[in-house]
């Protein structure tokens, strides 16, 4: 508490008055600024439906109603206190090229976030925040092992200045450097929504109805398990009348949580929206939390197409992007920038990939198949393997009830691999992979052995061509 | 530095090739690695060998318990397995410098070959463990920003390990892209 670094801060509040100019100095040092004085409230909120959480059906059974009560409140005070102290000491400004995040009473943290590694700035609005007025910006850096600095909390003008400001810096720092590298990431400052409920600048692609949203997360697995489970419950209730509330309430939890992840992605997915503006995606989606997100299409590592088996029927797909910069260790996966359509047609995600990947036809992809002798590996889903290289990118085709597609742009390949295991040996097979920053990439599975390496090569070449293409 | 050669090294239309891991044997010319990290991974196995018996003869000693001892003949029998598919496997790495690209190759069971443009580095890793140093031996990562990428070179000298360092960030300095 000591600590004479947190003396800097003796600013109250937010300071609207920031001095609104990107074309500062470098050498100017504005105030440090601090995040909303509502957030710690919000904080205490959140941590107080984790708390309830964590104390769970048994406890409240065996304590009682008033004893529960009384624990989660004492809890969520105490993260609300927490929550107070942190909020004192957080605080943050733009220095030059970096914006420095401070944070921490015992382990102090000081972040220098450097604009020129900025991927992406993302406003988010969970729910609690749209209540209160709030958002919270979220900055995508390359390299970075998680999502930075969340600075949650800022009113949802503030936060639209400073992201606004910024992807401006960002945008200038490339300029003046001469990299082209976050130059997708500008996005013409000019063109920043003021107000974030407004409709996504650009031209729109394409908007996901709600109504088939609905029907393609009731075609999952999850759903048709529902009245199995319904059933059991009513079974197990009239057979014994020893159940208790608690117990009916166990089970509704766990049922719950199995039925979480399409309920998820129908409140995830809700009112889902595409827009192309330049060089840029802007991804609109959510129902309880709306984000937005930008996406620069140079950042696109690769595209995945997936057709569940349920969805045949209605001969449906989904879309997905893996983006560099958003690790896939990350245990918040939502907030990767990942859907691409959640759900559509064939000549929607045809018109989608021909928008995000110029020049490919996904039902004119060159596939080819393993030889025969790889049914000795992938008896029943030999014949949907498939690897094949179209002009710019390379289109792998595997999954016999889920069938899934990846395409991996050859300029996005950071390198080949070809493994072979002890059967492939025998069967003179190989696996040939191309990495990428961001997702698994693609493997060509169960290969030739001569054509494999013969596709390593290949692979490798037009990885070369393509960087040098720019 | 290697002028930027417009094409590359074009790697050949690959002939039948003379080894498993062996392709385009007319472009690529293989390096091994020094034979001392055998001594390296031995010693290593020893000690989890020795902790392992240890633990288990102890236990067997102490409780008469038939299962421990079978367990401990097993630990052994695999130790002196692994032991000899460590020889084979130190010899089965290699890498090869080509124009625009590392090679690294390895494994015995399942066989893997790595292609890692040299543009696409991030950073170039040099360690030696103790156990390494005493042999003179380094190990050098190379990093792209693909988790999966693999290009891992161990047993290594020092000043071949310094000469790969220096020539991986050359090149990678040279022809940066990055993502």
């Amino acid at each position: 508490m000591s600590d004479p670094a947190a003396r800097g801060t003796d600013q109250p509040g937010p300071a609207p008055a920031e001095p609104a100019a990107s074309a500062r100095p470098p050498e100017g040092v504005e105030p440090r600024q601090r995040l909303h004085p509502l957030s710690p409230a919000l904080h205490g909120a959140k941590s107080l439906v984790v708390v309830i959480a964590g104390l769970s059906w048994s406890t409240l059974s065996r304590v009682g109603f008033g004893w529960f009560a009384l624990m989660a409140v004492v809890l969520a005070l105490g993260t609300t206190v927490l929550a107070v102290v942190s909020w004192y000491y957080t605080g943050y400004h733009v220095v030059g090229r970096e914006l420095r995040v401070y944070e921490g009473l015992i382990w102090r943290r000081t972040r220098a976030i450097p604009l020129e590694r900025l991927q992406a700035v993302e406003v988010v609005r969970p729910l609690l925040a749209q209540l209160t007025g709030l958002a919270e910006l979220r900055l995508e850096v390359v390299g970075g092992g998680k999502t930075e600095a969340p600075l949650a909390y800022l009113s949802v003008a503030e936060a639209t200045v400073l992201r606004g400001r910024l992807l401006a810096l960002a945008g200038r720092v490339a300029a003046e450097t001469g990299t082209p590298e976050p130059a997708g990431v500008v996005a013409g400052p000019a063109g920043l929504p003021t107000g974030l409920p407004a409709p996504p600048p650009g031209r729109p692609l394409h908007s996901v109805r709600n109504n088939d949203l609905l029907v393609s997360q009731l075609l999952t697995p999850q759903a048709f398990m529902i009245p199995f489970g319904v059933a059991f419950v009513v079974a197990q209730f009239l057979s014994e009348d020893s159940w208790s509330f608690i117990a009916v309430a166990s089970t509704l939890t766990a049922m719950a949580g199995v039925l979480l992840q399409p309920v998820r992605r129908v409140l995830d997915d809700w009112n889902f929206r595409l827009a192309r503006d330049e060089g840029t995606l802007r991804i609109r989606n959510g129902l309880l939390e709306t984000r937005a997100q930008t996406v620069p299409l140079d950042r696109v590592q690769t595209v995945g197409v997936t057709w569940p088996l349920l969805w045949r029927v209605k001969g449906w797909l989904r879309l997905r992007l893996e983006v560099a910069g958003y690790s896939a260790g990350e245990a918040d996966e939502r907030n990767r920038p990942d859907r691409l359509l959640p759900v559509g047609n064939q000549a929607t995600g045809e018109a989608i990939v021909a928008e995000v990947l110029p020049g490919v036809q996904l039902a004119a992809l060159p596939f080819s198949p393993p030889p025969t002798r790889a049914r000795w590996l992938n008896p029943l889903s030999r014949s949907v393997l498939g690897a094949g290289l179209d002009v710019r990118v390379f289109a792998v085709r595997s999954g016999l009830l889920t069938r899934q597609l990846t395409l991996v742009p050859y300029a996005r390949i950071q390198s080949v691999r070809v493994v072979q295991g002890p059967v492939q040996r025998r069967l003179r097979l190989a696996t040939v992979h191309a990495d990428t920053a961001g997702g698994a990439g693609a493997a060509a599975q169960d290969r030739d052995l001569a054509e494999a390496w013969a596709l390593a090569a290949e692979l490798t070449a037009r990885a070369h061509a393509a960087r040098r293409a720019g | 530095m290697s002028g930027d050669g417009s094409a590359g090294p074009s790697p050949a239309p690959p002939l039948p090739p003379a080894g498993p891991l062996e392709p385009w044997p007319d472009t690529v010319r293989w390096q091994s690695i020094s034979s001392d990290l055998i001594w390296v991974e031995l010693i290593r196995l020893a000690m989890v060998l020795v902790v392992l018996a240890l633990g288990l003869g102890v236990g067997w000693a102490l409780s008469g318990n038939g299962f421990l001892g079978a367990a401990l003949g097993v630990v052994l029998l695999l130790g002196v397995l692994r032991s000899v598919t460590i020889v084979r496997a130190v010899r089965a790495w290699g890498y090869a410098e080509r124009e625009d690209d590392l090679l690294v190759r390895h494994g015995l069971l399942v066989r893997r070959l790595s292609i890692v443009p040299y543009s696409r580095m991030q950073f170039v890793d040099v360690s030696a463990g103790p156990l390494e140093r005493a042999f003179k031996l380094a190990t050098v990562q190379l990093h792209t920003a693909a988790a999966a990428s693999d290009a891992r070179v161990p047993g290594l000298r020092p000043a071949e390990a310094s000469r790969l360092r220096d020539r991986l960030t050359a090149l990678g300095e040279d022809r940066a892209e990055g993502l």
